[in-house]
């Protein structure tokens, strides 16, 4: 097998691993140096919408949240499957469309199914 | 060719009577099994004698009957094959026939037996190894039968297992059996190198090609002899054959007199081209054959068991079918064969009946004048003593004449021993009968009160074999005689080989024959008659164990110290290198290997089992290291 | 493909099923419907299958024979799950999916003709097994059982994704036939793209399958899971991630040879040692379960470094017969969990007294696992060794024998106490269920320890 080309041909990845690194370094440093820095105590206290902190941040969430917001994500990411069927509607012809219809069915099913599991309903 | 094609039937029925047998011994009724167990061998001897009559009028003397593929690869093609011809079919006869008798027999004698289903198992599954002996088409299957007669030997000798003498002997029948098989084994696996094949047919064909004295055959003969040796019983490995009368008497019967002892004399009968093709074996044959009968004969002269007696007579006259091979006779040592089948089964199966009536006694010097309380014993005992005697006409007299006849063509000093061998037994034989029969009784009183002829199931057999003994020869009618010999006819088809050309006999001089003939019938009955001025006549009767016995006859009541001699010269030093080997080799050095193994394996587990800490971190580190390791193995290596 | 489409189907079947609470139908749709999917599946037995889905799957022989015992270990699985789930929650529905969901993914995984499907199947199926693993939601066990699988798991997908990468970076391809093509057009000027590649793929698999030395998760994550799931993941799953593994190897990198087989040699090796040593000192029959698996793949392995046309043939008797074996292992250890609530090798005493036909068939299970003649682990250790002495391996060889001996001394611990350790017991109550499964594989393990023909020269 070849030997003698190899360092060279190691060469693009270590190249883009210094620059994805040298990117993040840079740019990190940079703002830290040149960055004006006042400190006052309104500036240190936690950003919360202009509204006074209450209590810790760090205080447990309702279950409940994270599954509304995933089924969110779920159900917006099919979304990205739409664009390119639409876009190559016409090419597709009536086996895109009868394709595209069993894939909605199924993420109907999932739907009815999130439903009757009550996951949406935020009451207990 | 109808039931030579269901040939396979034979070997069944038995095999099947085995799973019955053994499957409900504890459940069926012993009369279901002893029904079960006859009637399978009758069924076979049904078979056998169809079988018989359908090659006796075929033109075609010999069928292959291929059963299936056994062993199947590239180099070697073992077929499991059956072979029909003149000398398998007389085989099938007398195994399934007399071994039908002594089931018949054995249900009267084992009535009483707490293991009756379990014999029965073992006496069919006897039967199917031995029929597979007979019936095999190659060395292969024959070698299997041979094993297999081999291990039911052993458990039916061994049947009685909780008398440790009687395990002992049916450890040493085993032993011995496993030198001989040793030499057969070799033997195949040297006809395979040399042939190509194990195939009777293959074999003999190529063989008859070769030329007489061809060191390979020789060698093959040899070790074929020497399972032989070990089977029949011959010098040196005979010692095992007495020892085993310790199995029931049907047992002694069936294995050590008719059938399993012949499986060596059939392997060389069935091998003739091979042993005709190497003169060198054949010498050799006929000179341990007839070492073998005098010295048993000798041996059996001076013994007090009834059993004992038979069996050396067993191995004697086993000499002289070896005798009959070694000179070319195998007509007349497969005579021999049929005839000593007849009589040996009947004389011992009248023991049984005699040890039967007597409450289990074996030794003669407690018999004496039973002929009156078992009359159909004795008759039937009387026919099997002539015959074996070779007092015309009964049976013995014509077959073992025709191996005499043979043996004097060959050597007169062979022909000398042989009739010399022939009043011994004589001798020993009628010696039997009248301290068995004659005289007063000698017993105990309640021996005495429970004198009795045995039941019907084990007269009826006694008188079957009786008439066979008796009319047995009549088969092979020598020329002499004005017959034609039957048999001789009858077998001529296995000893043809096409490409061979054996140098005819020269026909003997009928007189020359009849003179030999008178001899030794002379000599038997003066023997027959001293034996009757010494034990009826005189009232002698022979010393009991520890009294003193000049030189002769100590030699011959100890058996002339073979058992000792053998373990003196093999078993000592075997023993010692066997406890050499157990305390340094095994103990110390295998064991230790074995042993530091198991060690190492477990002390290595303690400390690998660490590895698996839980945690995740550490997992995922060794992950990494491993990745590592193979991508800097990969750098090097591209 | 029909059979991916019905267990698929199945699968949401079962999840609304279990929404209009037909509990009791649960079981018996998922038996029937898993069996409608093997008939469909072997019905696809075809010698010229060509690539379907614009060259994303093709369902050769290869592909049927694995997709065809998975679904069957399944069902051997599914049917030991009588009442098993009711125990630990209420969502039974869900699980019964979920294991479909994953056997799914294991049809893609057998199937695959392209890296992403590939890389889509392993990830249906562990994505699904992350979740199996933890369904006792208030057992510690399970749950970090769940995790921790999780993040070794995530973490070899990423490493694996890695090497799919490499691959299509070098070859510009993630067909198969596409790679095969690129390293044949030149083996000797291959990228070093591709060699890291391969590696990163080996790496990725080899943690799928729990081999040495990324084999970690296995001991912790058999032991934690409920019982029923390691099962599942140490038969079903172990299947399918070596058909996957062969299946990349036989079709695209054979020309490389010389490359990858020193490493599977190594981690062979490596798998044997760790998984039998270990397996010695182990107390639990569960613990020695995952770590004698962990032996099985070094044995497995021995097809992928004897590399040939057979070497389909051998891995699928060996995993037929291991899978049989371990299901009857795990299904006596179910039963006493359930009814003795332990697993050591002690709480095996006089069950051959009491439970005679259990301690029977896990007999015949061991002497199958342990690679005695007359049982299929016999057939399958016989077909691996030899391939292996085909190619020379003799030291490698050698070196398992000895191994085996070791395997020989854990299996017969057990069997050992069954039948030679007196102890006073109550007698186990085995379902009907149970009684059928386990005679029905201690059948099967005789079977092909008897008469292997009949799937040794299947594929």
């Amino acid at each position: 097998m070849e030997v003698q080309s190899l360092p060279v041909d190691y060469l693009p990845i270590l190249f883009q691993m210094l620059v994805a690194l040298g990117f993040v370094v840079l740019t990190m440093t940079i703002t830290h140096l040149i960055g004006p820095k006042r400190k006052t105590a309104d500036k240190l206290s936690p950003f919360e919408a202009g509204i006074e902190v209450v209590g810790n941040a760090r205080t447990p969430v309702s279950i409940k949240y994270f599954l509304v917001a995933i089924l969110f994500v779920l159900f917006d990411i099919e979304v990205i499957f739409m664009y390119p069927w639409a876009v190559n509607f016409r090419e597709f012809g009536v086996e895109g469309l009868i394709e595209m219809f069993i894939f909605m069915a199924t993420l109907l099913l999932g739907y009815i199914y999130v439903i009757k599991k009550k996951a949406i309903e935020w009451g207990d | 060719m109808l039931l030579i094609n269901l040939v396979w039937l034979v070997p069944l029925f038995p095999l099947v009577g085995f799973l019955i047998n053994g499957l409900g011994r504890n459940v069926l009724p012993k009369g279901v099994i002893g029904f079960i167990g006859s009637l399978s061998i009758l069924l076979s001897f049904i078979v056998s004698i169809g079988i018989f009559t359908e090659l006796n009028a075929s033109d075609i003397k010999s069928f292959y009957i291929p059963l299936f593929d056994w062993i199947h690869t590239a180099a070697v093609k073992v077929p499991f094959a059956f072979q029909i011809d003149p000398l398998s079919s007389i085989m099938l006869l007398i195994v399934t026939g007399i071994g039908f008798l002594i089931h018949v027999y054995s249900i009267g004698y084992m009535k009483l037996d707490n293991g009756f289903g379990k014999y029965f198992s073992y006496l069919n599954l006897f039967i199917f190894f031995m029929l597979l002996l007979i019936l095999g088409s190659n060395y292969v299957v024959m070698f299997i039968g041979w094993e297999g007669v081999g291990l039911c030997s052993y458990l039916l000798i061994g049947f009685w297992f909780t008398n440790p003498s009687f395990a002992t002997a049916a450890k040493k029948a085993f032993v011995m059996n496993r030198i001989g098989d040793l030499g057969f084994l070799i033997a195949i696996f040297i006809i395979f190198a040399t042939f190509g094949s194990v195939e009777f047919g293959d074999v003999f064909m190529q063989a008859a090609k070769m030329e007489s004295g061809n060191t390979t055959l020789l060698w093959i003969t040899m070790l074929l002899f020497v399972g032989a040796i070990g089977k029949s019983a011959q010098i040196p490995l005979f010692t095992w054959l007495p020892d085993a009368m310790a199995g029931p008497t049907p047992v002694s019967a069936l294995i050590h007199a008719a059938t399993m002892v012949t499986g060596g004399v059939y392997m060389i009968i069935r091998s003739n081209i091979l042993f005709t093709l190497s003169p060198v074996t054949l010498h050799l044959v006929a000179v341990i054959g007839i070492i073998t009968a005098i010295l048993a004969a000798a041996i059996a002269v001076s013994q007090t068991d009834i059993k004992k007696v038979l069996a050396y007579s067993t191995v004697s006259q086993l000499g002289y079918m070896f005798l009959g091979l070694g000179v070319g006779a195998y007509t007349g040592a497969l005579f021999h064969v049929i005839t000593h089948a007849f009589f040996k089964a009947l004389l011992f199966l009248c023991a049984g009946s005699v040890i039967h009536a007597m409450s289990n006694e074996q030794d003669m010097r407690k018999m004496g004048g039973l002929k009156k309380k078992l009359p159909i014993t004795f008759v039937t005992m009387m026919a099997g003593t002539l015959a074996i005697s070779g007092i015309p006409p009964f049976s013995g007299f014509f077959s073992k004449d025709e191996i005499l006849a043979h043996a004097y063509e060959q050597s007169p000093l062979l022909w000398v021993i042989g009739v010399i061998t022939a009043l011994l037994t004589s001798f020993y034989m009628f010696r039997m009968l009248y301290l068995t029969f004659y005289k007063g009784f000698r017993g105990t009183q309640e021996q005495e009160h429970h004198l009795h002829e045995s039941p019907a199931t084990m007269t009826i057999p006694l008188v079957i074999l009786a008439i066979l003994a008796v009319f047995g020869g009549l088969i092979g009618i020598p020329e002499v005689f004005g017959g034609h010999h039957w048999l001789a006819g009858f077998l001529a088809p296995i000893f043809e080989h096409p490409g061979l050309v054996i140098v005819a006999e020269t026909p003997m001089n009928h007189s020359t024959e009849l003179i030999l003939m008178a001899v030794s019938v002379g000599g038997a009955i003066i023997a027959a008659l001293y034996a009757y001025s010494r034990y009826v006549k005189g009232s002698h009767i022979p010393a009991v164990d520890g009294s003193s016995r000049d030189l002769l006859s100590k030699l011959s009541y100890n058996k002339f110290y073979v058992d000792e001699v053998y373990e003196f010269i093999i078993g000592r030093p075997l023993n010692a290198l066997s406890s050499f080997f157990y305390k340094i080799i095994d103990k110390g050095a295998i064991d230790g290997f074995v042993n530091g193994l198991g060690k190492a394996t477990s002390e290595g587990s303690k400390v690998l089992r660490l590895l698996q800490s839980g945690n995740v971190g550490f997992y995922i580190f060794m992950m990494i290291t491993g990745i590592v390791a193979l991508l800097v193995y990969g750098f090097y290596n591209i | 493909m029909s059979a991916l489409i019905t267990i698929t189907i199945l699968a949401l079947l079962l999840l609304y099923l279990g929404l209009f609470k037909a509990k009791k139908a649960l079981l018996p749709v998922a038996l029937i419907g898993l069996m409608v999917a093997l008939v469909l599946s072997l019905m696809e037995w075809d010698s010229n299958a060509a690539p379907i889905f614009s060259n994303m799957m093709l369902y050769d022989r290869f592909a049927v024979a694995f997709s065809g015992i998975t679904i069957f270990l399944t069902i051997l699985i599914i049917a030991l799950s009588k009442d098993y789930f009711e125990r630990i929650s209420s969502n039974v529905a869900e699980y019964y999916a979920l294991i479909l969901f994953s056997l799914a993914g294991i049809i893609l995984m057998v199937s695959y003709h392209n890296l992403s499907m590939l890389f889509i199947g392993i990830e249906i199926m562990s994505v699904s097994l992350y979740i199996l693993a933890g369904i006792k939601k208030r057992d510690f066990a399970s749950n970090e059982a769940a995790l921790k699988y999780f993040l070794m798991g995530a973490f070899s997908t990423g490493i694996l994704l890695f090497g799919v990468t490499l691959i299509y970076g070098a070859s510009g391809s993630f067909d198969l036939e596409g790679i095969k093509q690129y390293i044949l057009k030149d083996p000797t000027a291959v990228s070093p793209l591709l060699y890291t590649g391969i590696t990163l793929l080996i790496v990725g698999l080899s943690f799928k399958v729990g081999a040495a030395p990324f084999h970690f998760w296995v001991p912790d994550v058999y032991e934690g899971s409920p019982s029923l799931i390691s099962a599942y993941m140490s038969t079903v799953v172990k299947v399918a991630g070596f058909a996957a593994f062969l299946r990349l190897i036989m079709f695209s990198f054979a020309p490389l040879q010389d490359f990858w087989i020193p490493m599977i040699i190594g981690m062979s090796v490596l798998s044997l040692l760790i998984g039998n040593v270990t397996a010695v000192y182990q107390q639990h029959f569960k613990r020695m379960l995952a770590y004698s698996s962990i032996s099985h793949v070094g044995y497995m392995l021995f097809a992928i470094i004897a590399l040939n046309g057979s070497s389909d043939n051998a891995v699928f008797v060996y995993a037929a017969a291991y899978s049989v074996a371990t299901i009857i292992a795990f299904g006596v250890l179910i039963l006493l969990q359930g009814q003795v609530g332990n697993d050591s090798f002690d709480s095996f005493n006089g069950l051959a007294r009491k439970n005679p036909f259990l301690a029977l068939t896990l007999t015949i299970a061991m002497l199958s696992l342990a690679g005695i003649p007359l049982t299929a682990g016999f057939i399958g250790k016989f077909m691996m060794f030899s391939k292996a002495l085909s190619s020379y391996h003799i030291f490698l060889v050698v070196f398992a024998a000895l191994n085996a001996m070791i395997g020989i001394f854990y299996y017969f611990k057990v069997i050992v106490a069954m039948y030679f350790k007196e102890e006073d017991r109550k007698e186990l109550i085995v379902p009907v269920y149970f009684k059928l499964v386990l005679g029905f594989s201690a059948l099967v393990t005789i079977a092909l320890g008897v008469y292997p023909d009949f799937i040794a020269s299947l594929i």
